[in-house]
């Protein structure tokens, strides 16, 4: 078993008065897909986000227990939440490429981080294009608008941004719920790729896609972790009752 | 009940048209009383004259209004340049930063400001900002730059609650995907969400535009009104005349062709805010396809 990336204890969080997630505990592997899986309202969402504290963003937000990202806890004091999340980088549920072109929406982080060589630039986006598998569709419309896009290929642009960074682990936040079939095919294959370089924590309310894609499984309910533990042991041999119900979709 | 429904009907029907209706009349009664000069003296002598005479003592009088036209624009560019960054800096303090007591005060204090009447303000820049100017910058205090401030607090409102508007209307995705990249709610700010409400900032700039050079009361009281160009053009503790000033202020003794000048010069003025408006209106419309 590889080093483990990301862990929580007993992370418990509020929205004002309202508990979305009681003691969360669970640890998520380097270089690994993590699959949190679950209905809606159960807060799968609510944690991803944690983890790259945009629940920052969100007021009343409160949390407690722990939560590590490489040993330090990121709710630490001394964690830098924009440090943080250019480790953690995030692709977001709607594809949300900037109203820019292609280029620029790729570029947009090195800039930020304040990389100004035009040729690194290049090779940035080339490779970042190259390696979520939508260079050879944009690679000669870079100056076009990326709304203009495809929503599939808008959502590969957003990893491909995502990658630009150079993170270390990747959230995905239900990336293909807005998708068809065949985009989410092309989506699924290349987190299979990336999982060789990155640590991958996705959220999905398709549990066939979670089979599909994760090394391990989180089932949520509720705001509580029920299980956790291999894909194939989650989907074969679940031992919770409620686990198996949903995963058999007697509810959900 | 069918005919009741048809009777309703109509008069809602002649409610609205009474709007087209009214603003048909204006723009024709300004045609009418308007058009005899502008043909006599020539559309282009007219606008492009240096030299404003109406009554002559001896020889012909002239009737040429470029300064007021550059007047009017100055002062509303003037009033621009100070507003626009203050407003635009107050919209994203407003949209992005204030929490919620502070966003309710400063709304509560904008629309205030928006409550005083024209007058009003006028007034304060005549007793308080002219000899301000006066002392302290020289001139006559009478000036486009008392002009332009007081036209500036007069579109500040405006600018800021279009813009705040414009600001909160960007979709949150893009927030949400500039700050997981890592980059700093300032730099959002600036590179994502400020261009990505352009359109609507430029229409609340365009719109402030039209409104300060179609302003009366305030800007009569400290511009000065002498309808010459300032000397030399870029000394703004010059006094002008802007259009709306040059209509108030005649209007009670002209007759004859001197009376067809002001309206003239009215339908020179509906016809910048009209295509400073129409401009604005555009920009607003452009901003359904954000691409670039």
């Amino acid at each position: 078993m590889s080093e483990i990336e990301i862990e929580s204890r007993n992370l418990d969080l509020w929205y004002g008065s309202a508990q979305a997630l009681k003691n969360i505990s669970m640890a998520m592997p380097e270089k690994k897909v993590t699959a949190i899986i679950g209905p809606s309202g159960c807060g799968k969402s609510t944690f991803i986000r944690c983890i790259n504290r945009m629940n920052d963003l969100v007021k009343d937000c409160r949390i407690t227990g722990e939560l590590l990202f490489e040993g330090t806890d990121i709710y630490g004091n001394s964690v830098d939440a924009v440090e943080l999340r250019k480790k953690i980088g995030m692709v977001f549920q709607k594809p949300n490429p900037f109203p820019m072109s292609i280029y620029d929406n790729v570029a947009y982080g090195p800039r930020v981080h304040g990389l100004r060589n035009k040729e690194e630039l290049d090779r940035i986006v080339e490779g970042s294009l190259k390696a979520s598998a939508l260079w050879n569709e944009v690679g000669d419309i870079l100056d076009r608008s990326a709304v203009d896009l495809s929503g599939g290929q808008q959502q590969r642009l957003c990893i491909a941004r995502t990658l630009a960074v150079k993170p270390k682990v990747i959230l995905f936040d239900e990336p293909c719920s807005a998708l068809d079939p065949i985009s989410t095919a092309k989506i699924e294959d290349l987190i299979n790729t990336l999982k060789h370089e990155y640590t991958i924590v996705i959220v999905t309310h398709n549990m066939q896609q979670a089979a599909r894609v994760s090394d391990h499984t989180a089932f949520f309910l509720l705001g509580e972790l029920v299980e956790f533990g291999k894909t194939k042991q989650i989907f074969e041999l679940p031992e919770k009752k409620s686990t198996e119900d949903y995963i058999t979709g007697r509810f959900g | 009940m069918k005919t009741s429904e048809r009777i309703i009907e109509i008069l809602l029907f002649l409610s609205a048209a009474t709007a087209v209706l009214i603003v048909a009349l204006i723009l024709i009664f300004l045609l009418k009383e308007g058009l005899p000069v502008l043909v006599k003296v020539g559309i282009a002598n007219f606008c492009l004259g240096m030299n404003w005479n109406p009554i002559a003592i001896a020889g012909e009088p002239s009737y040429g209004i470029f300064p007021m036209i550059v007047a009017s624009f100055y002062v509303a560019i003037g009033s621009l340049i100070i507003a626009v960054p203050l407003g635009l800096a107050c919209a994203v303090f407003l949209a992005e930063i204030a929490p919620s007591w502070a966003r309710s005060i400063l709304k509560h204090a904008i629309e205030l400001l928006v409550g005083i009447p024209s007058v009003i303000l006028g007034f304060v820049g005549l007793v308080l900002l002219v000899p301000f100017i006066r002392d302290h910058f020289g001139g006559w205090g009478f000036s486009i730059l008392a002009g332009s401030i007081i036209l500036a607090i007069m579109a500040l409102p405006r600018i800021i609650s279009i813009s705040d508007d414009a600001i909160r209307s960007v979709p949150r995705e893009y927030k949400e995907a500039s700050l997981a990249l890592g980059a700093t709610h300032w730099h959002t700010i600036r590179k994502v969400i400020l261009p990505s409400a352009r359109s609507g900032i430029v229409a609340a700039v365009i719109l402030a535009m039209a409104t300060s050079i179609g302003e009366t009361m305030a800007v009569l009281m400290v511009v000065g009104n002498t309808p010459i160009l300032p000397a030399p053009i870029y000394d703004i503790l010059d006094p002008v005349r802007p259009m709306t000033s040059n209509i108030v202020l005649e209007m009670s003794y002209a007759t004859g062709d001197h009376a067809s000048a002001l309206f003239a010069t009215g339908i020179v003025l509906f016809v910048v805010v009209a295509v400073l408006n129409a401009i604005s209106h555009k920009a607003l419309k452009s901003k359904m396809g954000t691409r670039r």
